[in-house]
This record gives structure tokens, C-alpha cells and sequence, in this order.
């Protein structure tokens, strides 16, 4: 028997980027679970198609949302790449293509999501970020420079839009098992002191408390999901 | 549109952006006096821009230091898109 949802915080719906497999798809379900209406907006797939490294793809994949379930109340920028390699053999187009979607991406859909949240006088931002924004990882200095730059976008637009109803938080997960990390999954799980990988649900249910109505106070935090990896 | 119009509306808005005394501003009445910071300058920008149909630049907006001044700009702006 499937549980009646819940009615939604507010009359607006969330958009999940990234959110067709791995911690976005959870997420995606967690916050449907909320009550909310959920756009996924995926390069492939999803509700709703754009590469959210291209900011009129964005606006137009927002205008098509809001067409449809009303202004854009909860984002989550999820959508991220990985291309691994060592700083000093790193091609440019790798550092580039990982900064687009992961940095560059959540500034597009951040920007174009915050109108209607002020309209409203109600948002939460969540980024998802990650452990090695804080700690290094060789091999990632693309990956790592983007996620540790979304560590400070989440703050300066926390303080931007402080007084507006509106939080930007971050997540920051370990090991989590998805198919982009399948790869190196086993390789890492010996150093969590949890004794094992986290799941798209445990990054699913950090992100879900900071987009809701009882979080209104945590603004610009960042939240460890990671098993105590970073501890 | 005249001034008293525009005035009118402009203090409506920043009664809906929250912004305290927003019905005793005058055209002379500065930003600083009802504690309008820059976030919520652009906010009421941007419902202008709805209102009227018309686009301020960002440049446009590094003049305007009181109520008179945005109210002017719009009536401008509106001149210029008609």
C-alpha cells in the first residue's frame, strides 16, 4: 500500500538536476514522498531535458516547469560529472566540462530559480557538494575545485538571501554507492569509520530535512553525509 | 503616467517587499532612510519591470539614491520603450 502523500509545504514544486539515477533519483523520490511536485532535469532522460552548463537551456527548462506546477520553491543541484586524472595530464576540456556542470550549473539554475523564490518569500537550496570539497582526493582537482566552489556559493547566496525566507545549504556525501562510483566503491569503503558505503537514501534524507519547513533556521550550513569519513 | 502615479505604486511595492514606513515614502526619501539594501532595490526593480514592461540596466540603477530617482527612471524607461 502506498502512503497518501503529503501536501506540500507550499503551492510551487522542486526541481532536482541530475536527478534520473544515483542520490538525485533519490532525492527526487524523497522530496515526491514531501509532497512535492518534482521536475527532474537530467541532459537525458528526466521530466525535463537541459544541460544545466548552458544558462538559456536552464531558463527555458525552468520556464517549462513553472508552466506546468508553479514557481520553482525547492532546487537541489545534484547534476555533477567526474573526469579523473591527474592535475598535471588533466586536459583543460576536462577541467572545463566538470567545472560547466557542476559549478557553473548550479549558479544557472540557483539564479534563475531565486526570482520566483522571492516572489514567494520562501526557498531552499540545497547543493550537493562533496567530501573531497574538504578534503583532497588526487586524481579529482576538476571534481574538487567544483565541489569545494559550491561550498561557497551556498554561503554568500545564504547571506544574499537571508532575510528573504530563503535557505542555500549543502550537503557534503563520502563514499556512496552509484553507478558513478561503481568504480571505486571498494577501493575507499576500508577508511569509513561507518564500515561501509553510504546509499542515495542517506544523502536523500539529509537533503529532504533541508528543504523543509522545519530547517527555516539552518542557512549556509553545510552537512556532512559521509559516515564519518571527514570527521 | 505622472510622478504621483508612479510614486504611488512604488510605495505599494515596498510595502509587499516588507519594507517598513514604505506608505510615508516621498519623492525625496533615500534608500538609507527606510533601510532599502541593494537585494531589496533589485526586488523592486524587478516588479517595476513587471508592472510597466520596461528594462532597467544595472548601470541604470548606480544613480538612484531615493525614491524620486527610481520613479523618474521608470517614467523615462517607459518613455523610451512607448
Amino acid at each position: 500500500m502506498t502512503a497518501m502523500p503529503r501536501v506540500p509545504p507550499r503551492d510551487g514544486c522542486a526541481v532536482v538536476t541530475g536527478g534520473t539515477r544515483g542520490i538525485g533519483a533519490a532525492v527526487a523520490e524523497r522530496l515526491r514522498a514531501d509532497g512535492w511536485p518534482v521536475a527532474v532535469l537530467a541532459r537525458s532522460g528526466g521530466d525535463v531535458r537541459a544541460d544545466v552548463g548552458d544558462p538559456e537551456a536552464v531558463a527555458a527548462a525552468f520556464d517549462a516547469v513553472e508552466a506546468r506546477h508553479g514557481p520553482v520553491l525547492v532546487l537541489v543541484n545534484n547534476a555533477g560529472v567526474r573526469r579523473d586524472g591527474l592535475a598535471i595530464r588533466m586536459s583543460s576540456e576536462d577541467w572545463q566540462a566538470v567545472m560547466d556542470t557542476n559549478l557553473n550549473g548550479a549558479f544557472h539554475c540557483t539564479r534563475r530559480a531565486l526570482s520566483g523564490m522571492l516572489k514567494a518569500r520562501w526557498g531552499r537550496i540545497v547543493n550537493v557538494s562533496s567530501v573531497v570539497a574538504l578534503h583532497a582526493n588526487p586524481g579529482q582537482a576538476n571534481y574538487a575545485a567544483s565541489k569545494a566552489g559550491l561550498l561557497a556559493l551556498t554561503r554568500t547566496i545564504a547571506r544574499e538571501m537571508g532575510k528573504k525566507g530563503i535557505t542555500c545549504n549543502a550537503v557534503t556525501p563520502g563514499i556512496v554507492e552509484t553507478d558513478m562510483t561503481r568504480d571505486v566503491v571498494d577501493d575507499l569503503v576500508g577508511m569509513v569509520p561507518a564500515g561501509r558505503a553510504g546509499t542515495p537514501q542517506d544523502v536523500a534524507a539529509a537533503v529532504g530535512f533541508l528543504c523543509s519547513e522545519e530547517a527555516a533556521y539552518v542557512n549556509g550550513a553545510t552537512l556532512a553525509v559521509d559516515g564519518a569519513l571527514a570527521a | 503616467m505622472d510622478e504621483t502615479q508612479v510614486l504611488e505604486l512604488v510605495r505599494a511595492k515596498l510595502d509587499e517587499i516588507k519594507v517598513e514606513n514604505a506608505s510615508a515614502a516621498t519623492m525625496d526619501t533615500t534608500w538609507e532612510e527606510l533601510d532599502v539594501d541593494s537585494l531589496d532595490l533589485v526586488e523592486l526593480v524587478q516588479s517595476l519591470e513587471d508592472e510597466y514592461g520596461v528594462r532597467i540596466e544595472d548601470e541604470q540603477l548606480k544613480g538612484v539614491k531615493t525614491v524620486g530617482d527610481a520613479v523618474r527612471l521608470v517614467i523615462a524607461q517607459s518613455g523610451a520603450a512607448a
